[in-house]
């Protein structure tokens, strides 16, 4: 190959990398950005953090519903599994898993959970902890849970407030 | 020698360039092809998927990070008024609907940069909570500016031009089926002429 072509082709190659790259990264990446800006992985304690209720000011999160109240807990399973706990709400409730590439991949609402959710958390692969029940599997090492609470009023995202010590997101070690 | 060295780089750069502009146009231009439309609400049922190709998961990261799946909760997105034009807040409209056969749904105005608009109104969103409808279930909900005599109203104040309309089916019934009749209608009352 000779002249202006090399270049052409090797421009072309380079275009198709970029392309590929920035559209199975950019799933990746901005769930980068949302862990970082809703808190550290947690490995001890209680890892849910409520977020304030949803303002004008709320940037966290493109389009945020300003009727629910969202509690979030970032996860990394490299440091072994999770043990989740949600406090039942009087209406709707959720909790959503989502992994490190977006999917949402476990959703539980109080429909099937009337009375809380409870759930062990393991990287794929993995083994779950002995006596561990309601094992739910994540393909990535980390990722976010996700609590929405139907509350459309400041009184009622008062009244989740009081509620959510009875949450739990503890990684429960190796 | 030079040359050849600079020809190489200007060889990298534009594939950078032209392969990140391919990118982006992709999810900006494919948005519109993962979409399912009711009259003037577009759907995309991908929303949240595992099952989701990398196109159409990237273009939920970029328009609906965090969103729940299809089984969970369905978003509606409206963007255009009835004559195809881009919402502004210097324009009035109407939005109207009956009954949704889901166990509960909001409407939620965002400005154009997808968040909500930066004002004090406290009327970002209707819900079936709150809405206040006739006996036979219809409602109506003013969009603009101020608030005026209505009930249910949605505030465009700072939204600017290129808001848009997020409708939220949480628990659709199994008998639910999105339609352009069954989805509330948005019409424009006036709009203020430009100065």
């Amino acid at each position: 190959m000779s002249g202006w072509g090399k270049y052409a082709v090797l421009a072309l190659i380079v275009a198709v990398a970029t392309h590929i790259v920035a559209i199975f990264a950019t799933p990746t990446v901005l769930m980068d950005v949302a862990m970082q800006r809703l808190g550290a992985p947690s490995s001890h304690g209680d890892g849910w953090h409520l977020g304030e209720r949803v303002t004008q000011n709320s940037r966290t999160i493109v389009r945020p519903a300003p009727d629910f109240a969202y509690s979030a807990c970032v996860y990394d399973l490299s440091r072994g599994s999770y043990s989740i706990h949600v406090a039942p709400w009087r209406d709707y409730w959720s909790l959503s898993l989502y992994g490190a590439n977006s999917d949402n991949f476990y959703v539980i609402d109080d429909r099937e959970a009337h009375d809380g959710a409870s759930i062990v958390l393991v990287r794929m692969g993995s083994a779950p902890p002995d006596h561990a029940q309601n094992v739910v599997f994540s393909a990535t090492e980390r990722g976010i849970a996700i609590i929405r609470r139907l509350a459309p009023t400041p009184d009622s995202y008062s009244d989740v407030r009081s509620i959510t010590s009875a949450d739990s997101c503890t990684g429960l070690g190796e | 020698m030079l040359r050849r060295v600079l020809a190489w780089i200007v060889a990298i750069v534009a594939g950078l360039v032209l392969g990140g502009a391919s990118a982006w146009a992709a999810l900006t231009l494919g948005v519109s092809s993962f979409r399912s439309h009711y009259g003037a609400w577009s759907l995309n049922r991908a929303a949240g998927s595992t099952a989701a190709g990398p196109y159409t998961r990237a273009i939920i990261a970029r328009y609906g990070l965090l969103a729940l799946s299809s089984r969970e909760a369905l978003y509606f997105n409206l963007d255009r008024d009835e004559h195809g034009q881009p919402l502004s807040e210097s324009c009035i409209y109407d939005l109207t609907g009956n009954a949704i056969a889901t166990r509960w749904w909001s409407v939620t105005l965002y400005a154009n940069d997808s968040y909500l608009a930066r004002n004090d109104d406290h009327a970002a969103s209707v819900d079936a909570t709150r809405i206040s409808a006739s006996d036979d279930g219809v409602w109506r909900a003013r969009i603009s500016s101020v608030q005026g005599d209505s009930v249910n109203w949605l505030s465009s104040r700072n939204a600017r031009r290129g808001f848009s309309l997020t409708l939220r089916v949480y628990n659709p019934q199994r008998d639910f089926a999105p339609s352009e009749e069954s989805l509330p209608k948005l019409t424009t009352v006036s709009c203020a002429s430009a100065s």
